[in-house]
């Protein structure tokens, strides 16, 4: 290859074919190059994940220093045809010479190509399973901490890029590195001065890219901050299109867009203008270059100094490719940077705690009867705020357990800790004699059926959906479940029954109806411990009285927690548990509770005092 | 791409004179081979430095028009594709502004931020290449291949030979290629989804140990997308180098047929083999270009969906505006969701007076929300007609209409910005007692008080640093702050706990006095303070009228008050 347009070959690489395929981002414009904390150390890391899965990467490697050769050698060769044809010698040999180059530089690029296909996609991955391995595992502290677009990103982007950039930026840099000694040796074999003139125009490049850079950076940075405001408004107001109606606010939305909208296009042209500054100005600084050695060999030559006029054919040449190298080699060194700043950013979650380990010794759960002993349980979800302070509680199986209380009470966390979603900070939770956490997590959560706040449905069949968790589950059992749960009157409305697609994760039932398949998931499991939180509030009152009634069946003989709102839905409970900033502040039946006139009796008569006063 | 071209129009002029710059930028590229070929063929073999150094300033001079015309360039087609960018976003946002709900339903909420955000961009990218590339490639291919024909004629039919075999190529690698990209981009979609469930229920997952079922669906995804990728990477890799060997062997064939060239003309010759490397460049940002374009099509058509998008409601030709005082009449109301079989509302009736209360209740997915709706036009009745003031709702100028009525929809809905800017959503002249006073009535008051900086407290988006029960007080004060004629409920108080709910409701009824409220509730105690009382059950009206009347006569109420009171421990 002879590249005639040192410069301007940046510029289409600027338009990286589909999907950022070749890994390549846009040189100099609109990215900003974040740089890796530890470089060495992550690559090191990375190689060590990497293995076994890179077979090839080697012969990859070996070709991308072939690959430099044709660009090395096809100037000289082309020099010396243009010499003999001067001289009228044959130049059929050489030709054939410069043929053979070609094809071999054809299949190298090929060769090259098609098997970092495979190699590269193979690694991705492996690198995206081993991450989602590791986030499976993570507590669910960890989700509440971080947003669920920021891990998606880095399961998809940042393991594409790492993987992508990485391979390509390394054989990018090989192929460029060999390139960059190759014709400096070449050069400097065919004539040291006009060397000394090209490394000239090199150097000057680079300063000017440096200074060019230096200024876009931070322009580039502040679109990129523009474009996520005005995109964090799009995304508030399509979804909350409604109230936007409902309040008459088009107008205003629209004057406030406007403003955001034109300032990012400022900020855009702004960004655009001085990056491009840039490649007009290389240009220059490269057709200068090539005008001295044009102009300087040329004198050379007629002052004797050259006999040999395919030199200067190879010189031109030369010259041409010499200078890309350089620029690129940089800007492939900023995407290796900022591609290893992501692969740190997969190692944090790889080196995030995984929930404990199962202890070496664990007790058997086979038969487990539901015996569950709180003992001085603390918990806080960070260090420094306790939401428990100290909650004793023992729970004879087969109880059937109410707990109450104002809003962030504490309620939920109850259950967080029962089921091993955070583990108690102070104090601790037994479980037929055993501290929860001398059983393996598996068995566990074995014991637990729970219907949790948030109605998760998955983007599969109704039944898959009933089923969810559990292998080789009869059809009947499924109707069952939700015949039990009050669910099967909706369900065979639905088009295909209990094969109908949910196929925007549940979106296209009510609240009430998603919440009675998840409640239907938990009957399916026939757990010795039955955990509802506040597992019917979003269901009207009838069908709620249905559920509590089946409740009551599957309940029977099992130890059973339910949170609740609505007072009335757990007057029986066996035991009712009233709590207030972290402690247990009331506790006993509804009778007790109602002779004890405290808190309890109080929120009672508020929820139905207008009822009392005048039916 | 009818889209783009409408939206280059508007900026021809700009446009054009890019593409004069273009033109002269890939002239100065085109001529400097041709210079360098007279300083060899003028200059070093007439070993006359005079004329060597002549054309070198030549060519100087025309590097530096080029730089300039590059430079000038670049500034009129960063404007132009920006401003384009800009342009195709107001559009879009303005016409989802004017839709109606029905046409968000369809065209998905996601699904258009992506189109505003992500497609716009693709096109922005798009039109600022072309205007760097599309335009230079041809030119710079075709005046090569002439300039090449017009030094050495002899050249003609090889140059013919190459560029119909580079076709050939970059047609082969479309035709094979962009199905293959478009798999690749379903597969990533998917990948996404699987994540995103994943993410999004990480509970139920841990609690039902299925993460062996997650990890398999990941893991299938993962391993699609990889293939598809692989796939769509090995055409490239087919044909890209394919392309570089046809135009190389072009540079083997020139020489070839020069070999008898007259030595006085080895400049030209020389000047020959740099033109063909430019023909190489040229040919690659061509199929560049062809690469990106298709993506651009894809993307305006998406965006050309949202800008063709008719708002399913229609505005009546000559408004009504009169003043709203709050009687509502729904008069043989039917309702169907667009593709939805069934009726969600049947054949509803009944007449509320100005100033007094409706409860409206009813099992799950009984039509209520559905009912309330249809009062603000969110959606319009498929049959029979609801009168306000006697008036159809349709023929009621909308913006009047609206603003008569206040809502408070289920889900508590704030945007990011300071509690009082949130609470000013109801009227924008609202005086800060006005706001404090909506504020207490919906016991919302004292906690913005608590907080360090008040009414000034700014809310993140979607209101994340505020409880559940927080953002529904919030949002009640904001309907409160428009003391709006008409009040609608939406069972706005799920989220409070009961004593804060009764304080709200009696906040409510004490400063109501006068407007219309509709209020849907779960609590049979909740309704029963209204005047009147409506049944819904599956779309049809099961009873209307005062709760005694309803104990007697509807079967569904009586249900609905035994599971909540009958039978209490100190019922009736």
């Amino acid at each position: 290859m002879i590249h005639r347009l040192g410069v301007e070959q940046m510029a289409d690489k600027n338009m990286t074919p589909p999907a950022n395929l070749s890994g390549i981002t846009r040189p100099g414009r609109g990215i900003v190059v974040v740089k890796p904390k530890d470089f060495k150390g992550t690559l090191h890391r990375l190689w060590r994940l990497t293995k076994g899965h890179r077979r090839g990467l080697g012969w990859i490697l070996l070709l991308s220093a072939f690959a430099s050769g044709a660009s090395i050698l096809s100037p000289y060769i082309t020099g010396n045809v243009v010499t003999a044809v001067k001289e009228g010698d044959a130049i059929t040999l050489i030709l054939l010479m410069l043929a053979a180059l070609y094809v071999s530089e054809w299949l190298i690029k090929f060769l090259q190509q098609f098997l970092m296909a495979a190699i590269g996609q193979r690694i991705i991955h492996h690198i995206r399973r081993t991450l989602f391995d590791k986030i499976k595992t993570l507590p669910l502290a960890f989700f509440d901490r971080h947003q669920h677009g920021e891990l998606m990103s880095r399961l998809t982007n940042d393991v594409d890029n790492i993987s992508t950039t990485i391979s390509n930026s390394l054989t990018l840099l090989l192929t460029y590195g060999f390139t960059i000694i190759g014709i400096l040796v070449m050069m400097l074999c065919l004539s040291p001065l006009l060397t000394l003139v090209s490394l000239v125009g090199v150097v000057c490049i680079l300063v000017l890219t440096k200074v060019v850079t230096k200024h876009t950076k931070k322009l580039f940075a502040e679109q990129q901050k523009n474009l996520g405001i005005l995109n964090g408004q799009i995304e508030e107001d399509i979804s909350g299109l409604s109230i936007i109606k409902a309040f008459c606010r088009e107008e205003e939305m629209e004057r406030e867009f406007e403003e955001k909208n034109d300032k990012l296009c400022r900020v855009s042209i702004h960004a655009l203008i001085w990056s491009g500054y840039l490649m007009p100005l290389m240009n220059v600084i490269n057709n200068l270059c090539y005008v001295a050695i044009a102009v300087f060999s040329g004198v050379l030559f007629v002052n004797g100094n050259i006999s040999d006029i395919g030199l200067i054919t190879s010189f031109l040449l030369y010259v041409r490719q010499f200078t890309r190298p350089f620029v690129e080699v940089a800007n492939i060194y900023n995407n290796f940077q900022t591609a290893v700043a992501g692969a740190e950013r997969v190692f944090e979650i790889l080196d995030e705690e995984s929930e404990p380990a199962d202890k070496e010794k664990t007790f058997s759960l086979e038969n487990p009867h539901g015996d569950i002993v709180m003992d001085h349980v603390q918990f806080g979800y960070t260090p420094d705020k306790l939401v428990l302070k100290d909650i004793s509680l023992t729970i004879p199986a087969g109880t059937k357990v109410a707990i109450v209380g104002p809003t962030g009470s504490g309620k939920t966390t109850i259950i967080n800790l029962l089921t091993r979603f955070y583990d108690v900070s102070g104090g601790s939770i037994t479980l037929d004699g055993h501290d929860l956490r001398d059983y393996r997590m598996q068995d566990l959560r074995e014991v637990f059926g729970v219907v949790l706040q948030d109605t998760a449905l998955f983007n599969s069949t109704v039944k898959e959906n009933i089923a969810y968790g559990r292998e080789g589950v009869t059809m009947e059992k499924i109707i069952d479940a939700a015949r039990i749960a009050g669910a099967d009157g909706f369900i065979e409305r639905l088009p295909k029954g209990y094969d109908t697609e949910l196929s925007q994760g549940g979106a296209e039932l009510s609240q009430g109806e998603r919440q009675l398949l998840t409640i239907a998931r938990a009957v399916l499991t026939n757990a010795p411990i039955m955990i509802l939180d506040e597992a019917t509030s979003s269901v009207d009152t009838v069908t709620e009285q249905k559920i509590r009634r089946a409740m009551l069946k599957i309940c029977e003989g099992r130890t059973s927690f339910i949170i609740a709102h609505r007072l009335s839905t757990i007057r029986d409970s066996d035991i009712i548990i009233l709590i207030e900033n972290g402690v247990i502040a009331e506790k006993g039946t509804h009778e007790e509770l109602m002779a004890l006139n405290g808190k309890y009796a109080l929120m009672y008569r508020t929820q139905s005092s207008q009822t009392v006063e005048r039916a | 791409m009818k889209l783009i071209l409408k939206y280059l129009r508007r900026h021809i002029g700009i446009f054009l004179i890019s593409t004069m710059f273009l033109t002269m930028e890939a002239l100065a590229d085109l001529l400097q081979p041709t210079f360098m070929s007279y300083i060899v063929d003028e200059g070093v073999a007439n070993a006359d430095v005079h004329h060597i150094l002549f054309y070198g300033a030549i060519m100087l001079g025309i590097a530096a028009a080029g730089a300039i015309s590059a430079v000038m360039r670049n500034l009129f087609a960063s404007r132009t594709s920006q401003t384009i960018g800009r342009e195709m976003r107001r559009d879009m946002y303005h016409n989802v502004q004017r839709l109606s709900l029905e046409n968000i339903d369809r065209l998905q909420p996601a699904s258009i931020i992506t189109r505003i955000t992500n497609d716009v961009t693709q096109i922005q990218e798009f039109i600022n290449s072309m205007m760097r590339m599309m335009v230079k490639a041809p030119i710079t291919c075709v005046g090569a291949i002439v300039l090449i024909i017009i030094q050495t004629p002899k050249q003609a039919p090889t140059m013919a030979v190459v560029l119909v075999i580079v076709s050939i190529f970059i047609f082969c690698n479309m035709k094979i290629g962009y199905p293959k990209f478009g798999i690749m981009q379903k597969k990533l979609d998917r990948l996404n989804g699987v994540t995103r469930e994943f993410l999004s229920s990480v509970r139920v997952v841990k609690a039902f140990r299925a993460e062996d079922e997650e990890t398999e669906k990941f893991d299938a995804a993962s391993r699609n997308l990889a293939m598809a990728n692989k796939e769509a990477l090995r055409v490239m890799a087919v044909f890209t180098p394919l392309i570089n060997l046809t135009v190389n062997y072009g540079i083997v064939i020139l020489l070839w047929i020069s070999k008898n060239q007259d030595s006085g003309q080895i400049g030209r010759l020389m000047a020959s083999v740099n033109y063909m490397t430019q023909v190489l460049f040229a040919v690659t940002m061509i199929a560049n270009v062809i690469n990106t374009a298709v993506r651009a099509m894809a993307s305006s058509e998406r965006i050309q969906e949202v800008l063709d998008e008719v708002p399913a409601q229609t505005v009546p030709q000559t408004p009504l505006r009169t003043e709203i005082k709050g009687d509502i009449v729904f008069d043989h109301v039917s309702f169907t969701y667009a593709g939805a079989g069934q009726e969600s509302l049947k054949d509803v009736c009944f007449h509320i007076p100005a100033g007094k209360t409706l409860g409206i209740i009813g099992p799950t997915g009984s039509g209520k929300t559905t009912l309330i709706n249809l009062v603000p036009r969110f959606y319009d009745a498929s049959k029979g007609q609801i009168l306000i003031d006697g008036c159809d709702v349709t023929q009621i100028d909308e913006k009047l209409l609206r603003t008569a009525i206040a809502v408070v929809p289920q889900k508590a809905l704030l945007f990011s910005g300071k509690v009082s800017d949130n609470l000013r959503w109801g009227r924008p002249d609202a005086s800060d007692e006005e706001i404090a006073e909506a504020a207490g009535i919906a016991c919302a008051d004292s906690f913005i008080r608590k907080t360090e900086k008040g009414y000034d407290t700014w809310l993140g988006q979607g209101g994340v640093n505020l409880s559940g029960g927080q953002k529904q007080r919030i949002s009640l004060a904001r309907a409160l702050v428009r003391k709006p004629r008409i009040l609608i409920l939406d069972d706005c108080t799920s989220a409070l706990d009961a004593q804060t709910e009764s304080a709200v409701l009696d906040g409510l009824q004490h400063m109501g006095g006068n407007a219309t409220v509709l209020l849907i509730s779960q609590r049979i105690s909740t309704v029963m303070r209204a005047d009147y009382i409506l049944c819904l059950d599956n779309g049809i009206v099961q009873g209307f009228g005062s709760h005694k009347d309803l104990m007697a006569g509807c079967r569904i109420y009586q249900e609905i008050y035994d599971s909540q009171i009958g039978g209490g421990a100190n019922g009736r």
